[in-house]
């Protein structure tokens, strides 16, 4: 395409008309565009994944409601996604979410064996002391300027630490009454495939992960406070400079961070309604890998759709492939998880690179531009890897 | 001090015929000759784009000079271009900015240039290693220089130091050329001193010396010989004895055509928008200055004057020792950015790359990124008002993008820093800071942006320009205050405001101000 100076001193429309025109420009890419491979690629897996062992497994789309399973128990995993994508588009990662969402649930399950306070006010408390958690994160990356890897990962411990102090270890099970359980668990929904006789339910705290999916996508797309959230992801000095908070950001997002995991630990608390020592922290890099592939999906940035996507492809994905292979699932499964994270970003990657040389000749005057594009080097979390450091002076 | 004067009695080390660079559209260096007497401190002054640093950069082989050229060192012939050759045949440098690991300390650093000591199975000999480094420190007068420390926890001059030992390793003194190239350039001035006394033991040792500098009183100081740049060519080489501070100045800046001074519409209101009290920290010593409603001022300094630090100072970029900055009436509290921005102060930083842009958010998401309240109406963000408007902006401010969605990195320099001028424009400020404005942005694009500072100025903001380009000043301001040694030491405006006069004026002797 050519760009010339007239070009520029027409209206917005006609950019992009010349934006639409490039996409048309190379052959070999502009299919993968027009099906949205790049930015789908993981509704084009589901898919695949629904029609391949929906043929070859009978069971998969039935099998003792499984799509009810995958559906439910998914939430807590897209919750705890979440809770380390709030802070990343800050710039800021979270590890303790994981001990944090065990936190939560330790809470409630002591407080509903050991005494007689309503199971409720066990989840508030819960809650309370995950807020706590995000604050005192908050406090040592803003303030103490530890970076937030080291800081949580230090965190992490720390609860881990709290949480033998809580309970000594054994499971617990049972300590809850009906009205909580039904509180989180009643189902709000329920339908039937035709094929089948299982009735699918969904119960309300699946309808909570969704409000919380719902809250977070406004915030992150939809308000101002989003908007500078990813500008101090993007480039935290450049965001300073233009007047954005963005120590209050940092913080804010990993109070956030945590009270999002605590209340994945109540949801595992309704759909499981037990402790055990093994909750948490293993789910740590399923939900972290979630966020990475989800980047690649819809927007070439860390977002909430993308990643509930991600959850569900994985999920899916492990659950067929359990029908096929039994026996084999157990290796399976992680290297199923770790192959499909480190295809998806490269593949995105590789798009994102694609579309900004082919943008280059639109912009070529000079030789500082060549310079700085090669620093966006576009990898859709490269603009995530920033640390909270301001750089004392400049020359 | 006294050494023999350059002639037929002193040979010479390093001996370049007809050096020729270009760039595409412009010729970096022209003809370029220069010879360096073996033993004596030379030192290369000029100003900023005069091929001063082209000349160290094809020395030390980062570009290729045009063919035709010719070069010996010690009576080898020696192939400029070539880094590695250079290197062998014992031409060392010494950069600005030191090249040293902040982390690392003395010894690691030391080691990393001149090679490790190992014994069997590579194991590092540290203790080898350690008494090279304290033994070669010595020899510089930095016995003082705790080598176990990250050289991060040094003194600048100690740094420098060790930047030094590690250039100077494995070299016999009289057949090679040192290239100290702005090394005092970030120095205060009691490390300037030492970093002097660690030359002069260099010079008595026969060390040949080519240093670079925009200081001419230490110029002065420490050099035998100059040799002065202008416009890619060498206008002189002389024994220093032979020039005074007046003389050389007028070498450099030679007899160009002055270009004419702004004549702006502006009306200059009476009381200050932006008034600075006394502000210190860094290399700013004081500093005091007013800018009133519709008035450009420009601010001039060499390197290390504290030009480089009055608009993050002002801005809130970086916190400030003492002092105050006024915007409108209201003191603005210490390094606060938003707080700067909520009381009418505008702001485009030096370094668009690390302090502008967000390069993966879109042109729209910047340009919108200092008020993104004004489109966010009914709980929602207006998108589509944002790049109604972004477009509009891109229209007025002539930016060149294929879009107002795509990333801002993938935009040229010039159109980029456009992109920062709407951010800071949109928000009509009552104070404009500007500093580096046209830094690595093409002619066209510069043209566009003075008319923009006119502009602003014209509907009535005060505006604030920090640079280095003297031309540029002289084009945009109605007066320029210069800089030297930390502080303001005059003020031209009117007929007296022209290019000689303002650059004149920067390089007048810092030693009346101590630093």
């Amino acid at each position: 395409m050519t760009m010339t100076d007239t070009s520029a001193s027409d209206d917005p429309a006609a950019g992009q008309a010349n934006h639409d025109e490039e996409e048309e420009v190379s052959a070999t890419t502009s299919w993968v565009h027009r099906i949205g491979l790049d930015k789908y690629s993981g509704l084009y897996l589901l898919a695949a994944f629904f029609i391949f062992f929906g043929i070859t497994e009978s069971n998969f789309l039935i099998w003792n409601g499984s799509i009810e399973f995958v559906l439910t128990q998914e939430v807590i995993v897209v919750l705890l996604a979440f809770a380390f994508l709030v802070p990343l588009t800050t710039g800021t990662f979270d590890l303790s979410i994981g001990a944090t969402m065990a936190l939560s649930l330790v809470i409630v399950n002591k407080m509903a064996l050991e005494t007689d306070l309503p199971d409720g006010v066990g989840a508030l408390v819960g809650m309370g002391a995950c807020l706590a958690i995000g604050a005192i994160n908050g406090f040592i990356v803003v303030k103490l300027k530890v970076n937030s890897f080291i800081a949580t990962l230090g965190m992490s411990q720390v609860i881990a630490a709290l949480i033998r102090r809580i309970h000594d270890g054994g499971n617990i099970t049972s300590a809850f009454g009906d009205s909580y359980i039904n509180f989180g668990k009643g189902s709000l929904f329920s339908f039937k495939w035709p094929w089948s006789e299982t009735i699918i339910e969904l119960p309300y705290y699946f309808f909570f992960g969704l409000a919380v999916a719902v809250g977070i996508w406004y915030v992150l797309e939809h308000t101002p406070v989003g908007r500078k959230m990813f500008a101090t992801g993007g480039n935290p000095e450049a965001a300073r400079l233009s007047g954005v908070k963005t120590d209050r950001l940092a913080w804010g997002s990993l109070i956030a961070s945590a009270g999002i995991a605590g209340f994945a630990g109540l949801i595992y608390s309704w759909k499981f309604g037990t402790y055990t020592s093994s909750v948490g922290p293993p789910l740590l890099f399923t939900a972290v890998g979630a966020v990475f592939f989800g980047a690649s999906q819809l927007k070439g940035r860390p977002n909430v759709w993308g990643t509930v996507i991600a959850v569900y492809v994985l999920a899916f994905g492990i659950k067929g492939i359990g029908l096929r292979y039994p026996r084999e699932i157990d290796w399976i499964q992680p290297m199923f998880e770790g192959l499909v994270l480190i295809i998806a970003v490269a593949v995105a990657s590789r798009q994102a690179i694609v579309k900004v040389n082919r943008r280059k000749p639109a912009s070529s005057d000079d030789e500082t531009s060549r310079a700085i594009e090669h620093e966006v080097q576009p990898s859709p979390l490269s603009g995530f890897s920033n640390d909270h450091e301001h750089p004392e002076t400049h020359n | 001090m006294c050494r023999p004067p350059l002639g037929e009695s002193v040979s010479n080390l390093l001996v370049v015929r007809d050096l020729t660079k270009s760039f595409p559209g412009q010729v970096a260096l022209d003809n370029f000759d220069i010879e360096i007497g073996a033993g004596r401190t030379h030192a290369l002054v000029g100003q900023n784009g005069s091929g001063k640093s082209t000349f160290i950069k094809i020395l030390a082989g980062f570009h290729k000079p045009d063919p035709g050229s010719t070069a010996t060192l010690a009576g080898q012939t020696l192939h400029l271009g070539d880094g590695g050759e250079a290197e062998a045949a014992g031409v060392r440098f010494v950069h600005q900015d030191l090249g040293l690991v902040d982390t690392l300390n003395s010894v690691e650093n030391i080691s990393m240039g001149a090679g490790y000591t190992t014994g069997r199975f590579g194991r590092i000999n540290w203790t080898a290693d350690r008494r090279r480094a304290t033994e070669g420190l010595e020899a510089l007068g930095f016995g003082d220089v705790n080598v176990d420390v990250p050289v991060a926890m040094l003194a600048p001059s100690q740094k420098t130091a060790v930047a030094l030992t590690r250039a100077l390793f494995n070299w016999e003194d009289n057949a090679h050329l040192l290239v100290l190239d702005e090394p005092t350039a970030s120095l205060p001035g009691a490390d300037v001193e030492r970093l002097f006394s660690a030359i002069q033991l260099l010079r008595d040792r026969g060390v040949a010396i080519l240093y670079v500098s925009h200081h001419l009183d230490e110029v002065f100081e420490i050099a035998d010989d100059v040799s002065v740049l202008r416009d890619g060519k060498r206008v002189t080489t002389l024994p220093t004895e032979m020039l005074d501070h007046s003389r050389l100045i007028e070498l450099m800046i030679g007899h160009k055509l002055e270009r004419l001074a702004h004549q702006s519409t502006a009306k200059v209101g009476e009381s200050p928008a932006l008034a600075v009290e006394s502000i210190s920290g860094g290399t700013i010593t004081s500093l005091d200055l007013t800018v009133r409603p519709g008035e450009v001022v420009g601010v001039a300094g060499i390197t290390g004057s504290g030009r480089e630090m009055v608009a993050p100072f002002i801005t809130g970029q970086i916190p400030s020792e003492a002092g105050n900055v006024i915007v409108c009436g209201t003191a603005l509290p210490n390094y606060d950015p938003n707080a700067a921005i909520a009381a009418g102060l505008a702001f485009v930083p030096a370094d668009r790359g690390t302090q502008g842009i967000i390069p993966l958010e879109s042109v729209s998401n910047n340009l919108t990124l200092a008020d993104v309240e004004r489109n966010w109406r009914g709980g929602r963000l207006r998108h589509a008002e944002e790049r109604a408007e972004t477009g509009v902006w891109i229209d007025r401010l002539q930016i060149k993008t294929a879009g107002t969605e795509i990333p801002i990195g993938a935009l040229s320099g010039g159109n980029q820093q456009k992109v920062l001028f709407g951010r800071s424009l949109r928000l009509t400020p009552r104070v404009l800071v500007l500093d580096e404005p046209t830094s690595g942005i093409d002619v066209k694009a510069k043209e566009q942006i003075l008319q923009l500072i006119d502009e602003a100025a014209s509907s009535g903001a005060a505006v604030l320009v920090v640079s280095t380009d003297t031309d540029e000043l002289v084009q945009a301001a109605h007066r320029i205050v210069i800089m030297v040694g930390g502080t303001i030491v005059a003020e031209l405006s009117g007929a007296e405001m022209t290019t000689e006069n303002v650059e004149h004026a920067q390089l007048q002797s810092t030693k009346a101000t101590p630093a």
